[in-house]
């Protein structure tokens, strides 16, 4: 564990400084779109926006051809790159309204049952403890989530060994969001994705549950294979 | 000996064929060489046959004269060098034409043996002088427009039908279009002579075919092969119309309530129901008969006529948010309650 | 309880709140108080709504939001001003509430109600009408009626809402001057005697669920017969009333034959009462597009969705626009969704919401849920 060293993402492009997850939106799709590539992504923040202004580099932006936004990327004050990449890891066959749909109930329920703990709790402390915005709860859930190592396999004169190494920033949050929803897939028949998402989303946040514990697993496993891990260089 | 190798090629001249026979129908002093050729070398046999292939000897005429287009001085009369409609003759035509399909990495095809321009009709017997002069030899038969004819609303007052047709012109070598006997007849219904009765049965007969918002009645024909076909049934049909709405039959006595165009509210229940209301308010409660119904005079109710208006233009003009606020007003009057109090 | 006080303590020492209302009697609410919140206590909430009466929505944010709150809006002052100057010698003046989907009608009636059993109303209260005609679980316990021929009753239905209506009037009910005027033979060996409470008849109808649909019909008679001859007030309140008036009903015979909602008992029962033939009452009505099917729904105004024979039978009526928040309320809506911790987040999300929801109170209730 101590000899992992988290490399800060290098951002090529100054422009899209907002927030790490903007990174998450750089949109070169493999497949020929209507816009050839020489496009540039459009800056649709009004912080980012803004920043332009103050740089005065609106100007050069202003001549060169723009995509024009996606129907998700929004200047509301409600965006969240996250939040937009939770609701695709859900969505099957393209049905992007229902995936949304099914995220925005989790949503509610968390916001209700946090609700019904905040009522509950005696003391002032208690209640600044415990978290009420939904978006807050699957921040802190996936960070909480994410490995910091992963296991590759690496055969060795005719056996497979698991061995350590390090993972970059798009795996770690990619595999956080997939175990959140392979462990919300293992419900009842009888419970609905929402309800049994909120409730994974919660004990995730609170550092307990299947997630997280699948997490430490890793860790653990990790730890205890850490004699292979100079096979990666051999 | 002579050995007979027949090949039948596509288009190739038997030239070749008949050297070949004669190169084995070869004499003895020769046949000496080509034995000796055979002894120390096999034949070869030409499988693919690709010696046989000669170039194709294109027979031009070497004497052929310059286009017709390019000694044509520019101030000639057009007239008469394309009097009528004529195929696109390229020499004749002194115009850098191109038209067609462009190959990729080429110029557009050009006129000369251009089959797309061929194909289609061309118009070149029309340019504006030609059509000029047609125009002048025509007027000594025309008639002026009439001066008093100048607006829109004098046209409609004296001419209130209109007939519409179409031409049509596209590519291909007929100038007869299936389409252009469509023909369309448009006259206002304001303009014809009808009384209530007449003009509720010309509606109906007429049936889709009326426009409300614009008062049009647009008939179109188009089961005949022939435009004035076409056009003598459009006649026909406003002239049929027309007068069976006039007629009055029998069976039209049998017209119930629901068939109504509409709202009556004299013969409506919603008449009865006010006044039973009214008679309850009065403590009379009596059972009257339809014609009583009918017959009961509503100014008697106080505010009863301002709520007959309302309910007629709610029924009538349709709803919407106005006529519902109108009818609200005129029951609220009825009943004794209080209008409503805007909130700004 | 210990944080209840908590909160109430909070709230009394917090700055001045200018989205509620200490005003809880609606029949003292006047124009200064639209738009504010005024919270109706929990039990009267458990008495007068246990078996409906809010929409199920606003049934989960009560619960979330530990308390019911409604808001004063200008309808539901209209219509209280128009049943305080009405003339209760003419015969019932009907109203008739319309509006967009989700524009506040049913709570406007739960309004009402509260107004109505504060000023001593009896209370006929239909929550749903769809409940009856349209909700159809694998086997909805139906059954042809003895008493008319070729008429569908639904028994279970009609006893659930006798308990209704009993709760709803427990303590005009147990004051027994309410008696009936004539004798009911339901069989052989029973028989309701004239001269005996309402509410005899009533738990008559709860506990013999065969004959709870000839209990309504009586128990439509004796109501009409009481306020007659004065001796109670009558309030009725009909929600989705046009989905009497639609072409067919979810329902069929065992022989699949779809069932039209004319041929259903309690369907003649509610419009008996909805007719102005009986004076010292008050009829509200709702007309609502969620009432009805889907092909059906084009239009939210009164005369479209009641039919032609909703409109006969109950004109002339009044028609009540119940329309979207207007800026005002609009804001004392976020307000209070803020204070009840439901809605969080910088103040630029109320122009947001604002345009997105265009002021639809259901909608921005939907709209505020996962932010």
């Amino acid at each position: 564990m101590s000899n992992v060293t988290h490399y800060l993402p290098v951002l090529k492009n100054p422009l899209l400084l907002r927030s790490p997850w903007s990174r998450l939106q750089k949109r070169f799709l493999g497949r020929p779109t209507s816009f050839p590539d020489y496009f540039q992504n459009p800056i649709f923040r009004k912080e980012d926006q803004a920043k332009l202004i103050e740089n005065s580099e609106l100007s050069k932006l202003a001549a060169v051809p723009v995509r024009p936004p996606a129907v998700y990327e929004t200047s509301s004050v409600y965006h969240d790159p996250l939040v937009n990449k939770v609701i695709n890891h859900v969505m099957e066959m393209g049905k992007k309204k229902l995936a949304r749909e099914l995220v925005e109930k989790a949503f509610e329920n968390i916001k209700r049952k946090q609700i019904e703990r905040y009522h509950l709790a005696s003391s002032p402390e208690e209640k600044a403890k415990i978290i009420l915005d939904p978006k807050t709860v699957l921040h802190r859930a996936i960070a909480n989530s994410k490995p910091l190592l992963q296991l590759s396999p690496i055969k060795r004169g005719g056996i497979t060994y698991q061995v350590p190494g390090p993972i970059t920033e798009k795996r770690s949050l990619f595999l956080a969001i997939k175990w959140l929803l392979e462990a919300t897939n293992e419900k009842d028949r009888t419970i609905h994705f929402p309800e049994q998402f909120a409730r994974e989303l919660l004990d995730a946040a609170s550092n307990t549950g299947k997630v997280v514990k699948r997490k430490q697993d890793l860790h653990r496993q990790c730890e205890a294979n850490r004699a292979y891990a100079h096979y990666r260089w051999q | 000996m002579s050995i007979f190798i027949k090949y039948y090629k596509s288009g190739g001249l038997n030239v070749a064929f008949s050297n070949k026979i004669w190169r084995y129908n070869s004499t003895s002093a020769d046949m000496a060489i080509n034995k000796g050729e055979e002894e120390e070398e096999f034949r070869v046999l030409d499988i693919l046959k690709k010696r046989q292939r000669q170039q194709r000897r294109v027979n031009r005429r070497a004497d052929v004269q310059p286009d017709r287009a390019d000694r044509m001085p520019t101030d000639q009369n057009w007239g008469n060098v394309w009097p009528g409609p004529k195929t696109f003759h390229p020499s004749s035509v002194p115009l850098p034409l191109r038209q067609g399909y462009v190959p990729k990495g080429q110029a557009p095809p050009g006129k000369k043996a251009n089959a797309e321009l061929m194909k289609i009709p061309n118009f070149l017997h029309l340019t504006p002088p030609v059509i000029k002069a047609q125009c002048e030899a025509i007027k000594q038969f025309c008639t002026e427009w009439p001066k008093l004819l100048n607006s829109e609303e004098a046209i409609e007052n004296h001419y209130p039908v209109e007939i519409i047709t179409s031409d049509y012109c596209h590519a291909s070598p007929s100038i007869r279009n299936p389409l252009a006997r469509i023909v369309t007849l448009r006259v206002k219904l304001s303009t014809l002579k009808l009384d209530q009765h007449a003009r509720d049965k010309f509606i109906r007969l007429v049936g889709e075919r009326y426009d409300p918002e614009t008062d049009l009645v647009t008939i179109t024909a188009d089961r005949c092969p022939i435009r004035k076909q076409n056009q003598d049934y459009v006649n026909y049909l406003l002239t049929a119309c027309y007068h069976e709405s006039w007629n009055f039959e029998e069976w039209e006595r049998e017209k119930m309530e629901e068939d109504m165009e509409y709202y009556n509210w004299d013969k409506n229940p919603s008449k009865r129901s006010l006044v039973n209301w009214y008679l309850k308010t009065q403590n009379q409660s009596k059972e009257l008969s339809d014609e009583e119904y009918s017959n009961y005079d509503v100014s008697q109710i106080p505010n009863g006529e301002e709520y007959k208006v309302a309910v007629s233009s709610y029924m009538n003009d349709g709803e919407s948010e106005g006529t519902v606020e109108k009818y609200g007003e005129a029951v609220r009057k009825l009943l004794g309650l209080p209008q409503k109090k805007v909130v700004s | 309880m210990i944080s209840r006080s908590w909160r109430n303590l909070c709230r009394r020492y917090s700055q001045t709140v200018t989205f509620r209302t200490t005003e809880s009697s609606p029949s003292q609410h006047n124009e200064k108080q639209i738009g504010l919140f005024y919270s109706v206590n929990h039990d009267l909430c458990k008495q007068l709504f246990a078996y409906g009466g809010l929409p199920k929505s606003f049934a989960k944010q009560t619960k979330t939001f530990t308390e019911t709150a409604i808001m004063v809006r200008q309808p539901a002052l209209d219509l209280i001003d128009c049943i305080k100057a009405s003339d209760f010698n003419k015969p019932v003046i009907r109203y008739v509430m319309y509006g967009e989907k989700g524009s506040g009608k049913s709570l406007t009636l739960a309004h009402l109600l509260h107004y109505a059993y504060e000023e001593g109303y009896l209370i006929v209260h239909v929550p749903w009408v769809s409940e009856f005609l349209r909700r159809v679980p694998r086997h909805k316990e139906m059954s042809n009626s003895q008493t008319r021929e070729g008429f569908v009753d639904l028994p279970l239905d009609v006893a659930a809402w006798l308990l209704h209506f009993k709760t709803q009037n427990q303590v005009l009910l147990k004051n027994t001057e309410l008696k009936i005027s004539r004798d009911y033979v339901w069989s052989k060996r029973e028989s309701t005697v004239a001269g005996s409470p309402l509410s005899q008849l009533v738990e008559h109808g709860i506990n013999r669920v065969k004959y709870a649909c000839d209990v309504l019909d009586a128990l439509v008679y004796e109501i009409k017969q009481l306020s007659n001859s004065k001796q109670c007030k009558t309030f009725v309140a009909i929600d989705g009333f046009n989905g009497f008036f639609c072409p067919l009903t979810r329902l069929h015979t065992p022989t699949k034959k779809k069932v039209k909602p004319e041929e259903v008992t309690l369907t003649g029962s509610f419009l008996e009462l909805a007719k102005n033939d009986w004076s010292n009452g008050v009829v509200v009505v709702t007309a609502d597009q969620l009432a009805l099917p889907d092909d059906h729904q084009d239009s939210y105004l009164p005369r479209y969705l009641l039919y032609k024979k909703g409109f006969e039978l109950l004109d002339p009526f009044v028609p009540i626009e119940v329309g979207r928040y207007t800026d005002k309320e609009f804001l004392s809506c976020a307000s209070y969704y803020r204070d009840r911790l439901w809605l969080r987040g910088p103040p630029e999300i109320e122009t947001e919401l604002k345009f997105t929801s265009a002021c639809n109170p259901y909608k921005f209730m939907e709209q505020c849920a996962p932010l």
